[in-house]
């Protein structure tokens, strides 16, 4: 009976994802899965999300977060690859649990996903760090679109963003239903956004309907400021650390819950399937796919630079030396779950600098070979200590950073050239005097001893 | 007498003495003397040529202009020094030094001379 109940659910599972493509895939840094729940939502609410997360692939180990055990980092070492924080409205944790702590864990290499709502937490102080503003507390973001509408006006559904713009999604996914808070971006490059308020959403503090006219007046008596407002709000955002570890900061549990996944979206809503299914799952799944590090996930596999028509690495260079170098790159491929060789980096950027970058030149993809690229340049006219610096980074992207130091010393004594175009006429000179001095002495003595002959007309040369 | 007369004479004259010089040193100068003055003039060209260059186009490897120069003006002076001594009619005045001699040392300092602008050369 249980197996039949298992099967027909994990059946209704891939109906409703609607077999996305992905069977299984797994994350390039590791299986499990802390998901640390708030006692006030039920595990069966989210069931949709877990259970697609533990079919590609992930360990879940559920706890709440006064639980003692399983604690996040053990002697300092992390004991999750990931972690999902569904505790928007916790104020006191277990001992393990703190902002340093996770923070902490995010150096090491742990993702994390944490769930913000409108009342304050430690973990919404934590996403002040992380340059995203939040709205005053008590203020979820409404919408009075779509209409009609069957819900409150803190239900609405947001637009996802393009594949072109996000490149982490798959394309054309539906609208997404929402209901939490949503938080302003900061002037942080490493901020990713990974889902957008709508236009017409601002945050006020009452989710009558008709609410948030006075949140407006105020705001505008003013001068506009304190309203967050339209569609530079975020409401879920990611952010990529400098060591490669993701972490999402999402305003709202219920993006992931079952209800909103099976609601339909409303007749006559803007973009995605008019009055078909939500696409919460779907974006659900991509986020997951990014933050855990399957998808955009890079690495740099080799670098080696030679100078041009050798093959091994010398020691040092010589000032204007001709030089190659070469780097290969790989990207996780989630259907084969490993680094594959990457070849459609389009602006890889090499540096060969020395306080300043003297030669900035692209690394070009080469033809032949999958994941290469390389490029051939001339060192510059000066000695000095150089490295080689490719640092890349993109929006979703991981972060390629490699530096070779090499040093680059004048020529020896005899790595000049030897002899000079420009004294060309000298040495000519020169030979040419000694060259006569012997012919000169060849015709004197084979000639006559006695030189008073006089012979007219003729010269001897 | 008229004045381009007199001109067209005096030029006559130019170029008659000058024809007359040449053929009078063809006539008179030993074969000897001629092998030494065509080999003067060659060096005197050559250093000509180097300096000429040094002047107009540059003087960048200055040693190499320096040991080249230096070279056609050293051979210039050994070989004239020779013409001098090896000349029948300067014979009273060089009584100790044959011919021979002469031309020994002006070998030998040639190859002295040669060395060193090699070294210089670069």
């Amino acid at each position: 009976m249980r197996f039949f109940t298992k099967a027909f659910a994990s059946l209704l599972t891939l109906g409703l994802v609607g077999l996305s493509g992905l069977v299984s895939a797994k994350s390039s840094t590791g299986d499990s899965v802390l998901v640390v729940l708030d006692p006030s939502l039920k595990r069966e609410n989210y069931s949709v999300f877990f259970s697609r997360l533990e079919q590609r692939g992930y360990q879940l180990t559920f706890r709440a977060p006064k639980d003692v055990a399983p604690a996040i980092m053990e002697y300092d070492v992390p004991m999750f690859s990931h972690i999902i924080l569904f505790t928007p409205e916790t104020k006191s944790y277990a001992q393990d649990i703190t902002p340093q702590s996770l923070v902490s864990a995010l150096e090491q290499g742990t993702n994390l996903l944490i769930a913000l709502s409108d009342k304050q937490t430690p973990l919404s102080s934590l996403a002040t760090e992380f340059s995203l503003i939040l709205p005053p507390p008590g203020t979820p973001v409404i919408s009075h679109h779509p209409f009609p509408r069957d819900a409150g006006v803190d239900l609405f559904t947001a637009a996802t963003i393009p594949t072109g713009a996000a490149p982490m999604f798959s394309p054309a996914i539906p609208d997404v239903w929402y209901r939490g808070v949503s938080h302003a971006l900061g002037s942080s490059p490493y901020l990713v956004p990974l889902l957008r308020a709508p236009a017409e959403s601002f945050a006020a503090d009452s989710t009558a309907d008709g609410a948030g006219a006075d949140a407006l007046v105020d705001a505008a008596e003013k001068g506009g400021e304190g309203l967050w407002a339209g569609g530079a709000m975020g409401l879920v955002t990611g952010f990529q650390t400098n060591v490669g570890s993701r972490a999402v900061f999402t305003g709202s549990v219920d993006l992931f819950s079952n209800e909103l996944a099976k609601k339909h979206l409303p007749l006559g809503g803007s973009g995605g399937h008019i009055g078909g299914a939500p696409g919460n799952n779907r974006w659900a799944q991509d986020v997951a796919g990014w933050l855990f590090q399957e998808t955009l996930t890079l690495r740099i596999d080799n670098v080696t630079h030679h100078r041009a028509g050798e093959d091994f690495t010398p020691e040092t260079y010589t000032i204007n030396d001709d030089i190659v170098y070469e780097i290969q790159i790989s990207k996780y491929d989630i259907r084969a779950e490993t680094f594959v060789p990457y070849s459609d980096i389009p602006d890889l950027q090499l540096e060969f600098t020395m306080l300043d970058p003297h030669v900035r030149t692209a690394l070009p993809a080469v033809p032949g070979k999958p994941g290469t690229y390389q490029v051939a340049f001339r060192a510059p006219d000066r000695h000095g200590v150089f490295k080689f610096l490719v640092n890349w980074r993109r929006t979703g992207w991981s972060y390629l950073h490699s530096s070779v130091t090499v040093p680059v010393v004048p020529p020896r004594h005899d790595g000049y050239p030897r002899f000079l175009s420009a004294a060309w006429p000298y040495y000519a000179g020169a030979a040419s005097t000694s060259l006569g001095f012997v012919l000169f002495c060849a015709l004197w003595l084979g000639g006559d001893v006695r030189g008073e002959r006089k012979r007219g007309g003729k010269k001897v040369e | 007498m008229a004045g381009p007369k007199q001109a067209a004479k005096a030029n006559s004259d130019v170029s008659g003495a000058v024809t007359t010089l040449w053929g009078s040193y063809l006539d008179q100068t030993p074969d000897r003397l001629k092998l030494i003055d065509a080999f003067l003039v060659f060096i005197m060209l050559s250093g000509i040529v180097q300096f000429v260059y040094c002047v107009l186009v540059t003087n960048f490897p200055f040693n190499a202009f320096l040991a080249g120069f230096s070279s056609c003006i050293g051979q210039f002076v050994l070989t004239a020094s020779l013409r001098s001594q090896v000349n029948p009619e300067n014979r009273s005045e060089f009584k100790d030094v044959s011919p021979e001699r002469a031309f020994a040392d002006f070998a030998l300092g040639s190859i002295v001379l040669h060395f060193f602008v090699y070294n210089f050369l670069g």
